[in-house]
């Protein structure tokens, strides 16, 4: 059967179709959609399974494995960033491997499109000796999922599959099956503690050289199964192409359109690789120039005079793929002259930046627009974290953004190494319960004084607002409660859009902070506008516009506060965009210094 | 056949709809096609691109120089992308008034805002306009009008007349345009 499908659409859907019936994960783009996409086949098609958002990607990792060792076929969703937080447990599974099977979905961003790093997670799965797959397109990803549960039930070991963003959020046309034949597999745990409780240093040992021992099969099987099937293509030309997952589709699309002679042998387990055989293939050849995203995992899984790729700096090292890239490698390795087919002229006059930034009406800007109001530049440092939020670094909130739950273990430090300045501190709700919780129960008792604003908005808006903990379970999962169970009393502001009333809170929480000698914490409650089912009631739907005749161009709207509809128009007045307004009503009363801001009789909207 | 297609606009304005769309009416057609859309860390109010490639293609991005048309919901995003457009003969539609500079590419513009202003047709539906403007004018587009009708009928019927009411009041008001 045909579908368009989107590449986390196919990779759920393949998943139902390969019988996995455990899928546990944390949202990260670009793998979000993945769980989502599962649970909504799930319901579809009325199969019994488990998927559930987990509170950090370790979590969601050990529930996975937990299931594959007892004999169910599990997968675990994450991305790339998220996968660090996950590796201490790969690390030590991939030792000791399961029984039923295990695909460890890890979906990379090259080009930072958002993410803080660029990591290869291929170079992750070497780095873990798993064998790992690099699917090009939504079709394939498909087709990956299915194969990658059956290399995992073969050899017992954890497979990888890493989608890059250009195959997540891809559309292609799918072949999919037709038919649905799932089978919840019966999870049985079988007691074998010198296998899943081996004790270093003899029982790693063995396990140690198993894995080896595992890694020269599934090069044999990566042989028969991807690469010698594709020799019949070789040998027509003297240049040859290594290319891997997306790498491959430039590589292609660019050799057929630049009428390059060089023939392509593409990996689709780029690790592990059957090294000497692999090598044999390039007698033929004058060079053999390697594509991939985004670390050289392959190139540096192979060696030869003839290797050309990211270190000898043939290939670009940094950012993602365009077939000029590919053009690029092609020149730098003399294979052809160089040429202009994939430039063009950007249009060249100033175009106004639209920044990422918060959406309009969301009150996180209410918050941090009270934080600069309140805590003085000069005299204060704000740490922030990984969330929408982080985008309050355009109201000047935020000084440092490192990792997940950073910001709290962050601020302590800060408050130790320069503690004539006031740490305000922020991060959001599902932040917090992915790794806020121990670094707060740090500076409890070590008595690091700071302030912690935890912006519970009640979801994961970033990533597509997913469920958090909380919010599935009401008044059983609570911050404050949490907050206070670490050891320090928890404020609690409810947010209005009055910035007024905003400000009146956190002059508050500087009062307690100037008397306090541990952390100061407050949860502020907040929504998302998108999340509709929250929003709809908590926005009043009072539109702004602005008087011009009362307008001074003083700029404060449009550089402290910063809601998208604030504009200049032609007469260099402030004008609201009805269409981008969401009627939040927050700007109209306090914002501006001359009271230009007024209510909108009848919007468009 | 092959024909790159980039959608610009502004975070909202319902880029990723088109793209939608535009692959279901390429696999009514039994045509190959790959989609993917760009945005950056903003829900709404970002910058946002998608690409369309209708044919023999194996990447779903789109290199400078290479795209046939580029549909734009808002004229700064149109001017943002045009290096995307091929060197000769790309096409440009877009929303925008008479301020819109001229390019050295052929250019359809349209003041869909103000019309929206007038209340003419629900902003929501700007995307399903712009690709009524699209069919009325680009004459290299590889879809038909009812190919795109039963496109939006397969994606979402419940609002599919809503929605083709909007494109039929785009095609007879950009047949009314130069
Ligand atoms: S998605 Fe929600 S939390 Fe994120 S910026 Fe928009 S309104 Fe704010
Ligand atoms: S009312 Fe003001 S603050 Fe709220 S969305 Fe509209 S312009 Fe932005």
């Amino acid at each position: 059967m045909k579908d368009i499908l989107m590449g986390n659409d196919a990779i759920a859907l393949a998943l139902i179709h390969a019988g996995v019936d455990m899928v546990s994960g944390y949202p990260g783009t670009p793998s979000s959609e993945i769980l989502g996409n599962f649970q909504k086949y799930k319901t579809k098609f009325g199969v019994e399974a488990y998927a559930q958002w987990a509170t950090n990607e370790k979590v969601g990792f050990e529930v996975a494995y937990a299931g594959a060792i007892a004999g169910k076929k599990t997968c675990a969703t994450m991305k790339q960033v998220g996968l660090n937080v996950a590796s201490d447990a790969l690390m030590s599974a991939s030792y000791i491997g399961l029984k039923g099977a295990m695909l460890l979905i890890s979906a990379d961003d090259p080009g930072f499109h958002s993410s803080q790093t660029e990591q290869d997670s291929r170079s992750f799965a070497k780095f873990a000796k798993i064998p790992v797959l690099d699917p090009a397109t939504p079709a394939e990803a498909y087709n990956m999922v299915k194969l990658g549960i059956k290399i995992s039930e073969k050899f017992e070991t954890i497979v990888m599959l890493r989608p890059v963003m250009r195959v997540c959020h891809a559309r292609e046309i799918c072949d999919v099956d037709d038919k649905l034949d799932f089978k919840p597999n019966t999870g049985e745990f079988k007691r074998d503690i010198p296998r899943f409780a081996a004790v270093p240093p003899a029982g790693r040992f063995r396990q140690g050289l198993e894995q080896f021992e595992r890694l020269e099969l599934i090069k044999e099987f990566n042989w028969s199964e991807f690469i010698k099937p594709q020799i019949k293509n070789l040998n027509k030309s003297k240049i040859l192409c290594l290319t891997s997952g997306t790498g491959h589709g430039y590589v292609k699309e660019c050799v057929g359109e630049m009428n390059i002679k060089a023939d392509i042998l593409k990996f689709d387990m780029p690790y592990p690789l059957p090294k000497e055989k692999i090598e044999a293939l390039f007698e033929h050849y004058e060079k053999v120039i390697v594509f991939e995203e985004t670390y050289p995992c392959i190139e540096e899984q192979l060696s030869s005079p003839k290797l050309y790729g990211k270190l000898n700096g043939t290939v670009h090292k940094i950012d993602e793929f365009s077939k000029d890239k590919v053009l690029n490698a092609f020149v730098n390795a003399k294979v052809v002259e160089s040429s202009d087919n994939y430039k063009n002229a950007k249009y060249d006059k100033e175009l106004p930046v639209r920044p990422p930034n918060l959406c309009p009406g969301c009150p996180h800007r209410d918050i941090y627009y009270s934080i600069m109001k309140v805590f003085k530049k000069k005299k204060s440092i704000y740490p922030s974290d990984i969330g929408c939020y982080t985008l309050g670094l355009n109201q000047g909130a935020i000084d440092t953004v490192l990792c997940m739950g950073g910001a709290v273990s962050m601020a302590s430090g800060f408050s130790i190494a320069d503690p004539n300045k006031t740490v305000v501190a922020t991060l959001g709700d599902s932040t917090f319960m992915h790794s806020g919780v121990s670094p707060l129960i740090n500076a409890v008792y070590q008595n690091h004084k700071f302030i912690l604003l935890i912006m519970d908005n009640s979801t994961t808006a970033m990533t597509g607002r997913q469920t958090t903990p909380q919010r599935s379970n009401p008044g059983t999962i609570d911050i404050k409660k949490l907050v206070e169970g670490c050891g320090v009393e928890c404020h609690e502001y409810i947010y209005e859009p009055n910035l007024d009333k905003t400000i009146s809170f956190l002059k508050m929480l500087q009062k307690k902070y100037e008397e306090a000698t541990g952390p100061v914490v407050a949860v502020m409650r907040e929504f998302c506008i998108l999340d509709k089912e929250r929003s709809s009631a908590m926005l009043p739907r009072i539109y702004a516009k602005v008087d011009e005749d009362k307008c001074v161009a003083c700029d404060i709207c449009t550089t402290q506060y910063k809601c998208p509809p604030m504009h200049y128009n032609e007469n260099h007045k402030i004008e609201i965009d009805p269409f981008l307004c969401v009627g939040c009503s927050a700007c109209i009363d306090d914002l501006c210094p001359t009271g230009a801001f007024e209510k909108v009789e009848e919007s468009v909207k | 056949m092959k024909y790159q297609v980039v959608i610009a606009g502004i975070g909202g304005q319902g880029a990723v709809f088109l793209v939608k769309v535009l692959s279901i009416a390429a696999s009514l057609n039994d045509q190959k096609c790959l989609g993917t859309e760009n945005h950056g860390m903003s829900q709404r109010g970002g910058q946002v691109s998608c690409y369309v490639k209708v044919g023999d293609f194996y990447s779903p991005a789109i290199d400078q120089g290479q795209a046939d048309l580029l549909i734009a919901l808002e004229g700064n995003e149109a001017l943002r992308n045009i290096q995307y457009l091929k060197r000769d003969g790309g096409t440009i539609i877009v929303n925008a008034d008479e301020n819109f500079p001229k390019t050295e590419y052929e250019t359809i513009k349209i003041d869909a805002f103000s019309k929206a202003k007038n209340r003419e047709f629900p902003i929501q539906a700007l995307n399903v306009y712009m690709l009524g403007v699209t069919l009325a004018r680009d004459s290299h587009f590889p879809f038909s009008q009812e190919n795109i009708e039963e496109a939006i009928r397969v994606m979402n019927p419940k609002v599919a007349e809503q929605n083709i009411g909007v494109l039929h009041l785009a095609i007879k008001d950009a047949k009314g345009i130069v």
